[in-house]
């Protein structure tokens, strides 16, 4: 469980202190999925990064699990815009490197991940060499190495063309199903935020906070995409964005 | 129908040198190298030629000349060759040494920067050769002061570089390991080092260039001790042999250029590798 009480978040100091989130509070259970939708710059990824242990609120305090977090922890995985691979090593190096950093015992690989996403023959090619969407694929099989029990993401999905974008989310709706993590995305893409969210919290600008909170319990079936309620639920994100 | 089997001649070849060097792009580098030579010998004989006709005197001589210097001295140049090209090696290995590492802390760690730039900014504007007296009373008139005087030049340009670099890493690669609690040492290691990795060889090729210039003036200051340099100057009255020097100082330029070029294909081999683009 994701617990988020009363959290505000400010960067720079003085005179040059900028308020990015305000007093935001949230609950996710164990197993759900929540996508927070706002506007670009609003803060979400700054509050997605303190969920992560990256950043301090100078108010409020997050726990996951009951346990307040300080620091990065290992059972839970980030997924970063553009994957966040680095391209001096190999898809079996960027898998593995979570892994590797934690110092898990050396026979514990991503060997079974790369299988499963289809990335196991290209193991040996670096990052440059793979398109977007296989570059997303090895951003996935990172985070899904050390099995975590909450997966974050930071627009994991922007800048790809519409048909990889679906398929993809396709897979995170798949793994989520399989894995039983908790997925927190954070978009601003309106149909991202109706097809990955259980609930969609809708953030207003700078400084980030609660706006409007829709539910959204009809996801979780990759048909829902085509579905009335599906549209229903874009066109009244789309209001309470634009409200 | 003819099946293939046991027996059957296997007409795939495992490809032999000439291919390796050719997909490695060798080959290409090779015809590169020898028609820039061929352009360089070229417009240093239309050079030589102009000179003479407008000065009536051979000031210049003609590459075929102080070629045939060098033929005709290669084994005394040869001995001032190694003297110099170990003096500029261990010179760029000291600076590389020192001056990759604290140039990382610098340009990474926040706070030591805010201490030590502008120490930095006062101390490199000052041409290093302001420094060549203080390094001689130091160092004395041996082999270390020429070293020396190479090395503490070469020290803030990598300095300088290794900062820059280290200020310009993607902020996605340091989250992306962060995010998974690496220490400070694996950031280091896994971000730090090799992303920096291709700007800092590209400012040791710049060093080649910088380090041969302090080389020269370290070997002509204060003693004609054996190198290049001092081979260069006492034939100041021969200017073919002097030229055969310069080739010399050429060729051991060139060698520096190639070796740190192959271990950039080494180290950096994610940037040799053909992208795929999205």
């Amino acid at each position: 469980m994701i617990r988020i009480d009363d959290v505000s978040i400010a960067y720079g100091r003085g005179p040059r202190r900028v308020l990015a989130v305000d007093r935001i509070r949230l609950e996710m259970d164990q197993g759900s999925s929540l996508a927070l939708i706002g506007p670009s710059g609003c803060g979400k990824s700054t509050l997605l990064f303190s969920i992560a242990g990256l950043l301090k609120p100078c108010e409020g305090t997050i726990s996951i699990h009951d346990q307040p977090v300080v620091r990065p922890r290992r059972d839970v995985a980030l997924i970063l815009q553009n994957a966040g691979l680095l391209p001096w090593k190999t898809v079996w190096q960027n898998a593995n490197l979570s892994l590797r950093l934690g110092k898990e015992p050396r026979d514990k690989t991503a060997a079974g991940v790369l299988r499963e996403l289809g990335l196991y023959d290209v193991r040996d090619r670096f990052p440059s060499e793979l398109s977007e969407g296989m570059k997303r694929r090895v951003g996935i099989a990172r985070a899904l190495s050390t099995s975590p029990s909450v997966m974050l993401m930071d627009e994991p999905l922007a800048s790809l063309d519409t048909l990889t974008r679906e398929r993809i989310q396709d897979l995170f709706l798949r793994l989520w199903h399989k894995h039983g993590f908790s997925l927190l995305v954070v978009t601003h893409d309106i149909e991202e935020a109706a097809f990955l969210g259980q609930r969609i919290i809708v953030l207003s600008d700078l400084p980030a906070s609660v706006k409007t909170v829709v539910e959204n319990p009809h996801m979780g079936d990759l048909a829902f995409r085509r579905s009335d309620t599906f549209y229903n639920t874009v066109a009244s994100l789309r209001e309470a964005l634009a409200e | 129908m003819k099946m293939s089997g046991q027996g059957e001649p296997n007409t795939t070849r495992s490809p032999g040198w000439f291919d390796r060097l050719r997909h490695q792009g060798a080959i290409h580098q090779i015809v590169r190298y020898v028609v820039s030579i061929i352009l360089l010998l070229a417009c240093w004989e239309i050079a030589s030629l102009i000179i003479t006709a407008v000065k009536g005197r051979a000031l210049l001589p003609d590459p075929y000349h102080a070629m045939s210097e060098v033929v005709r001295l290669a084994p005394i140049l040869f001995r001032h060759f190694w003297v110099s090209a170990w003096r500029l090696v261990l010179a760029m290995l000291l600076a590389f040494s020192t001056g990759y590492p604290l140039g990382l802390l610098i340009g990474h760690e926040r706070k030591l920067d805010e201490i030590i730039s502008p120490i930095i900014y006062i101390v490199y504007p000052i041409p290093q050769v302001a420094f060549i007296l203080l390094l001689f009373l130091v160092f004395g008139i041996g082999n270390p002061v020429k070293v020396a005087i190479v090395a503490v030049a070469l020290f803030f340009q990598i300095l300088v570089s290794a900062r820059g670099a280290a200020k310009l890493i993607d902020q996605e690669h340091l989250t992306s390991v962060l995010s998974v609690g690496a220490s400070r040492w694996q950031v280091y290691r896994h971000v730090v080092l090799p992303a920096t990795l291709p700007s800092i060889l590209t400012s040791l090729r710049v060093s080649v260039g910088l380090g041969m210039a302090f080389l020269y003036i370290a070997e002509t200051t204060a003693t004609m001790a054996p190198g290049l340099g001092s081979f260069v100057k006492s034939s100041q009255f021969n200017q073919a042999q002097a030229f055969a020097g310069i080739l010399m100082m050429a060729f051991l330029g060139l060698i520096l250029y190639i070796m740190i070029d192959v271990l950039e294909r080494v180290l950096c081999r994610w940037k040799y590798v053909r992208g795929r683009g999205s």
